[in-house]
């Protein structure tokens, strides 16, 4: 879950790191009454959840009440990388002397924290990873290591922070570092940390990443404000539909529903369908142990879609059973009815309580059943992602 | 020989008295895996499927002579029960659920190499030695005995690959699901080099997926082994920078993608598969 960099410096701000005295607007005259009672130039930053937002002209330099009005209701106007802009976060101008990246995250493979360092910042670090490794410091801790004050100077001498401000550099290090884990982040970033004029640090924009999956022990952040999100940009009104019923449904531009049992078939069996000269309209996840009700609604995205014009159906039941998931599909024939031509496998934990169901609620009502292409574990699931494309080829003729 | 677990591993099950714990104990017992004992705080006295049930790890070693254990409970427990396996002695342990927070598993990895313990995991189907036991979640219809490794981010891609592996008479050997969340408890170097020990293990298909580190950190245990390894990467033709299901599937920048994934695993030495049927086909041109 990202954070946006106002609700990032609220973080730093209370971790005692030096960030500039901000004030939030929603409007283009909140804009106006914010500059107006502040009476000095400002920055005017918009509030979107990705980078690149400099480069995009999201940030807008201003001296009085008029000009941020006006400025404010150009940046209102803009769409940064598919993000709308909602909000502006307006801080009093500073002067930059020299600025530097600091950053937490954590290396995977290693199973370690890496603290990075820079002496070139407000640029795209990975940029300066590539091209010039050598102007990037790296230190890494075990999870259950802390990071002491001579650790945190070493990092601030080698990135060229001056000697008299060592120290000062070092508690922010420190600082960012224990927010880090603080907060189960998975990235935190200050890009830049400014030295002013004034000869002080500061941060001048933060990333902060946290983990979704340990939100819920952080019930602080919900007070500051901050809560639990969507991470994508704008989502589709079908994107939206399935998030509200618990489903990860991706829309894609092709015509081939996709409705897959777990994530990892669920990813695979895109490409299959791709190898085969097909384009799935979307990718989706039931989940482990999916209860009949999901299944039916999953069936009632794909068939209420008007770019599908055939289903794909895969079901290798483990956690997941196949009677629950025969269920399921027939709640959705009964309850809405399938008026697209679908092929499906079905195997796996309790597949013969599965086939069972199935063929007694065909043979009760076979008019449910005449678009369903059912087929057991003697089809390998090649054949099905073939006729799948056949399908929709016939059905979009 | 297997890998990991066989049917003289004796299994404890920890949350052996939650629904889905209990339902697969006695699953996991059906297929004639030795389960011993679960635990379960302040529910020890207690019999699940006619296993005694024990307060602390600790104890139910004492009593059964468990060294190896399957967590079945939710996420946020994971941490402290994990660390418990693995200081009482557990030698392999399962994580079982998904959604485990990601500095809880670095702590749980360190603890692990702190002790030498093996753990895969979370968000895995678990592990299975075919006729001799089946750890997790993995259903029975897809496997047989045989020769055939696999390895796999994924728990419904090993059914698939196993069900090709076992019409095709290869069957498998053991199965290892390495999980789907964004820190695992092991690496696929670390699996790959353990089946390499195993004389019983004629070949290894990994399956790896679009995003996260692991693939490519595979290619040096790869370009050792002597044993052959099939490679799939699932996500060839997946969106960039969207989140497809797993947590840990996310295209990071330029960081694994699929095709670059299959592309290193290929120059490594392994034989690339882009269809389940590619397998027994290249095991066929291979000699296994």
């Amino acid at each position: 879950m990202r954070l946006y960099e106002f609700e990032g410096k609220q973080l730093f701000k209370k971790a005692g790191i030096p960030v500039a005295e901000g004030q939030l607007a929603a409007s283009a005259e909140e804009a106006y009454d914010v500059v107006a009672r502040l009476e000095q130039p400002v920055a005017l930053k918009a509030q979107v959840l990705t980078g690149g937002r400099g480069k995009a002209g999201g940030i807008r330099l201003v001296d009085g009440a008029n000009e941020a009005r006006t400025e404010a209701t150009e940046l209102f106007g803009l769409t940064i990388k598919g993000f709308p802009v909602r909000k502006l976060l307006i801080e009093p101008k500073f002067s930059v002397k020299q600025e530097y990246y600091l950053g937490v995250t954590i290396d995977r493979a290693n199973y370690k924290l890496v603290v990075i360092g820079s002496g070139e910042g407000g640029v795209d670090i990975e940029e300066t990873a590539e091209k010039s490794p050598e102007k990037i410091v790296r230190k890494t801790f075990s999870i259950g290591e802390p990071m002491y004050t001579f650790d945190a100077l070493a990092i601030a001498r080698k990135i060229g922070i001056p000697q008299d401000l060592g120290k000062k550099a070092a508690a922010i290090i420190v600082s960012l570092f224990k927010l880090f884990k603080q907060y189960d982040a998975k990235l935190v970033e200050i890009n830049p940390l400014v030295l002013t004029d004034e000869h002080e640090l500061m941060a001048a924009d933060s990333r902060v990443s946290l983990d979704d999956d340990a939100v819920f022990r952080h019930p602080e952040l919900a007070d500051l404000g901050i809560e639990k999100r969507h991470e994508e940009g704008e989502m589709t009104p079908r994107e939206q539909q399935a998030t509200e019923w618990g489903i990860p449904y991706l829309d894609l531009d092709g015509t081939i529903g996709m409705f897959p049992g777990g994530a990892g078939f669920g990813i695979m069996g895109n490409d299959f369908i791709h190898y085969y000269g097909g384009k799935p309209a979307n990718f989706m996840d039931s989940g482990g142990g999916p209860k009949p009700e999901r299944i039916a609604k999953m069936l009632v995205l794909l068939d209420e879609n008007p770019n599908v014009k055939a289903i794909f159906g895969a079901r290798f039941g483990g956690i997941s059973r196949c009677d629950d998931f025969a269920k399921g599909v027939i709640m959705f024939l009964k309850d809405h009815g399938l008026s697209k031509p679908m092929v499906m496998r079905m195997t796996g934990n309790m597949w013969q309580e599965g086939v069972k169901i199935f063929e007694e609620a065909k043979e009760a009502e076979p008019e449910l059943f005449k678009h369903i292409e059912f087929h057991g574990i003697e089809t390998p699931i090649e054949e099905i992602s073939k006729r799948a494309v056949e399908l929709a080829r016939e059905g979009g003729n | 020989m297997a890998i990991l677990v066989d049917k003289n591993s004796k299994v404890l099950v920890q949350g052996i008295t939650g629904g889905a714990g209990t339902f697969h104990t006695e699953r996991m017992i059906a297929y004639g895996t030795n389960i011993v004992g679960g635990v379960t705080p302040g529910k020890g006295g207690q019999t699940v499927a006619e296993r005694p049930v024990f307060d602390t790890v600790e104890e139910c070693i004492e009593q059964t002579g468990a060294d190896v254990s399957v967590i079945f409970l939710p996420a946020h427990f994971v941490k402290e029960a994990a660390i418990e396996a693995i200081r009482a002695g557990i030698r392999f342990l399962v994580v079982i659920p998904e959604h485990i927070p990601i500095h809880d598993m670095l702590y749980v990895r360190e603890e692990a190499v702190k002790h030498g313990t093996t753990v895969i995991g979370g968000n895995t189907a678990g592990i299975i030695t075919p006729g001799e036991a089946n750890l997790g979640i993995m259903p029975d219809i897809a496997f047989k005995p045989g020769r055939v490794g696999t390895v796999s981010r994924s728990g419904s891609i090993t059914y698939y690959v196993a069900d090709t592996l076992t019409r095709t008479d290869y069957g498998q050997s053991t199965c290892v699901g390495l999980g789907g969340d964004p820190v695992l408890g092991s690496t696929f170097a670390e699996i790959l080099l353990k089946f390499e020990e195993d004389d019983k293990t004629k070949a290894v298909v990994m399956c790896g997926e679009i995003g996260g580190v692991y693939e490519e950190k595979a290619t040096e245990a790869i370009s050792r082994m002597k044993t052959p390894v099939l490679a799939m990467v699932g996500g060839v033709f997946a969106p960039p920078g969207k989140r497809m299901g797993h947590a840990g599937a996310i295209v990071e920048g330029k960081m694994g993608t699929a095709k670059e994934k299959l592309e290193m695993l290929a120059d490594a030495g392994a034989h690339a598969c882009k269809t389940f049927k590619d397998i027994p086909e290249t095991l066929g041109r291979l000699g296994v």
